[in-house]
């Protein structure tokens, strides 16, 4: 799930007790226990939607910053990170105001929902002076076993595609600091380091539409084949697609979905982005089509070499007919708390005295 | 707007050390008295209630609109402010003051009357045409609602619990504008209601400062925040019956700025109650 919140907090001590109250909150959630006993005659502590005793559940809470956040209300306006910007639509975009940008985002994962609005009311319970939701969208990773007949692999988006195998892998640190992680030589502010900007979108995909499509050509589309998840240049789904022996795109169109979002060539490496995609559905349309989509969330150590390069790369992609970004923004993922001493943020704080 | 630096963002619940020990109760002979005079504050409130809405309502059966619209926001003050009471009565509270979003054929809905269907006559359609017969069943109403507090027993949660109830209301309808959608007279309902909550934390203040001495200055920094960004929006600051701009003029960048005291009054609030040791 992704909140997007605009900041209250009207000058820099209440924003540093405002990321400390996030610090403590997120420490508290993530690692589960009992909430203090309260007099009955006061509100509880606590909503109890998910009972007496907290469980991690595997929680993970992102805090991110928007662009809006470094105006002139807090001073942080010297320690913008380099690329963070307003989110700009793309061709294909019809954004909707009520869902795009925020001072201030949260990814907030779990493995069950309730886990995740647990936590998200408990946020909004400590903060009630200076955090205000803007918008929110939940999303859901399907966790379903492999049907008979079908292999394991990655879960299945709406448009009934395996999506998230061609990610550079979480599991290899070094490849990790190359593309995701901000380190000291890429020219950001000092306290960015070990941060990462964080792109969102919101797309909504027109699944009554796709469904009427031949299969063939919605495999053309992504540039693999459906059930599988494999390349269509051949193998299985975690196979390299080969674009070197098919130039002119016979097997693997040269605007297909993959070939154009990573044309897999040297120049092209260091656009390479991890992405984290949600499914949604959010309800009815007034023309009775389902408002169904895809959350997209991805990290990368710049964000214009990254998600902004990858997304110039695939607009006019025949995939636009079906999709249509509404929502979302850029923000940038604040380091990580080192120690109890440490909180959220406190680099940025302190960069900017 | 300038900013106000006395605003503070955080409430009880972050302060609060929350394995506190249980609540003493005030002695319940302390909130006689305050509950009392909350009564005449109602009494008082009611009385005007009835007079402005028969000058208000026999301005629409005179097919006078041009006053028939003046009179809207300075009659609903008086209902705004002791809602915590006159919501004890659902049935009236539906028929005067329900919104269109209460129904679900909105405003053609037969059961849509009172203040709100009133609003959409004079604002929306700008006429006073066919609205006689809501105007006279608003009157009942009120007189209604008049006869059936004059002698009521003013439960004392209810009464406490008011307080956070008005500020409920703000966060929930008058913040978003979704009150006075076609007069635009949202501000006017929005003072009202921190008046109404006003009124119950001054009089409950000495009680609650004997608990907890930083929660009632914590509250009374809130209040004085809200009523100062208020103000900036009056028509007139030397005369405050001209009343408030209309909501359109407030940015968007306001509205904000109004919600975060305005929620931490509402988090802050939801307290009184426990704090006085009442269930
Ligand atoms: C509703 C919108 C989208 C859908 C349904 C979608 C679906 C897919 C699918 C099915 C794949 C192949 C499996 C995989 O490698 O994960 C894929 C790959 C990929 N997509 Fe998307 N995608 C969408 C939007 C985007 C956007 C907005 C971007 C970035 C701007 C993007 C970037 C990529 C990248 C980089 C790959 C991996 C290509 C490779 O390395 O071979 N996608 N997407
Ligand atoms: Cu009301």
């Amino acid at each position: 799930m992704l909140v997007s919140f605009d900041v209250l907090a009207r000058d820099r001590e209440g924003l540093d007790i405002l990321l400390r109250t996030l610090t403590t909150r997120i420490a508290f959630l993530t690692q589960g226990g009992a909430y203090p006993q309260r007099d009955p005659r006061f509100p509880p502590p606590d909503s109890g939607i998910l009972g007496p005793r907290i469980p991690p559940d595997g929680l993970s809470v992102t805090v991110a910053l928007g662009a809006s956040l470094f105006d002139d209300r807090f001073g942080l306006a010297p320690a913008r990170p380099r690329h963070l910007e307003r989110m700009q639509g793309f061709p294909n975009d019809a954004l909707d105001a009520a869902r795009c940008h925020g001072d201030l985002a949260l990814q907030i994962c779990a493995n069950t929902l309730d886990t995740a609005y647990h936590a998200l009311r408990d946020i909004i319970k400590h903060t009630p002076g200076s955090l205000l939701v803007r918008w929110k969208q939940e999303g859901n990773v399907p966790l379903l076993p492999p049907s008979p007949g079908d292999i394991d692999g990655s879960a299945r988006n709406f448009l009934g595609f395996r999506d998230g195998t061609a990610n550079p892998s979480a599991q290899d640190p070094a490849l990790m600091d190359e593309l995701i992680w901000v380190d000291a030589q890429r020219d950001e502010p000092d306290w960015a380091v070990g941060g990462s900007y964080m792109a969102v979108r919101i797309i909504r995909n027109y699944v009554e539409r796709w469904d009427r499509t031949p299969l063939g050509e919605q495999e053309a589309i992504f540039g693999r084949e459906k059930m599988s998840g494999a390349p269509l240049s051949g193998g299985v789904e975690q196979d390299v697609p080969d674009y070197a022996s098919d130039p002119e795109g016979k097997i693997t169109p040269l605007d297909a979905h993959i070939r154009l979002a990573n044309p897999r060539t040297p120049a092209t490496e260091k656009n390479r982005i991890l992405r984290r995609p949600f499914n949604y559905a959010n309800g009815v349309e007034p023309n009775g089509q389902l408002d169904m989509g895809l959350l997209f969330i991805c990290f990368q150590a710049d964000l214009q070499e990254g998600f902004i390069t990858v997304q110039k790369r695939l607009d006019g992609e025949p995939l636009e007919e079906y999709i249509k970004p509404v929502g979302g923004g850029y923000f940038f993922v604040l380091p990580g708390a080192r120690d109890e001493q440490d909180y959220l943020g406190r680099g940025l704080m302190a960069a900017t005295t | 707007m300038q900013p106000l630096s006395r605003w503070i963002s955080v409430s009880a619940l972050a302060l609060m050390a929350l394995n506190a020990p249980a609540q003493a109760a005030v002695p319940a002979d302390a909130l006689v008295g305050p509950i009392a005079e909350y009564k005449l504050y109602v009494l008082d409130n009611l009385e005007q209630l009835v007079a402005h809405t028969r000058e208000f309502t026999q301005a629409i059966e005179q097919g006078n609109l041009d006053k028939a619209q003046t009179l809207y926001a300075p009659t609903r003050v008086y209902y705004e402010r002791i809602e915590p009471i006159a919501e004890m009565f659902a049935d009236l509270d539906a028929s005067i003051d329900a919104r269109e979003d209460d129904y679900e054929h909105g405003v053609k809905d037969p059961d849509f009357t009172g203040f709100h269907r009133l609003e959409y006559g004079l604002f929306k359609a700008q006429s006073t045409q066919g609205l006689a017969p809501y105007a006279k069943g608003l009157m009942q109403d009120v007189d209604d609602l008049d006869q059936r507090v004059q002698g009521l027993t003013f439960p004392p949660s209810t009464v406490v619990g008011g307080a956070a109830a008005l500020m409920e209301e703000v966060a929930a309808t008058k913040v978003s504008g979704e009150e006075d959608r076609y007069s635009r007279s949202d501000l006017w309902d929005f003072q009202a209601n921190v008046d109404g909550a006003q009124e119950i934390f001054e009089l409950f203040k000495p009680l609650a400062a004997e608990e907890d001495a930083g929660f009632v200055k914590r509250v009374q920094g809130n209040f004085d925040d809200v009523e100062a960004i208020l103000a900036d929006y009056r028509v007139d600051p030397q005369d405050p019956k001209k009343g408030f701009v209309s909501y359109d003029k407030v940015s968007d960048a306001d509205r904000r700025a109004l919600t975060g005291p305005v929620n931490v009054l509402a988090e802050d609030l939801s307290t009184l109650r426990g704090l006085l040791g009442l269930n």
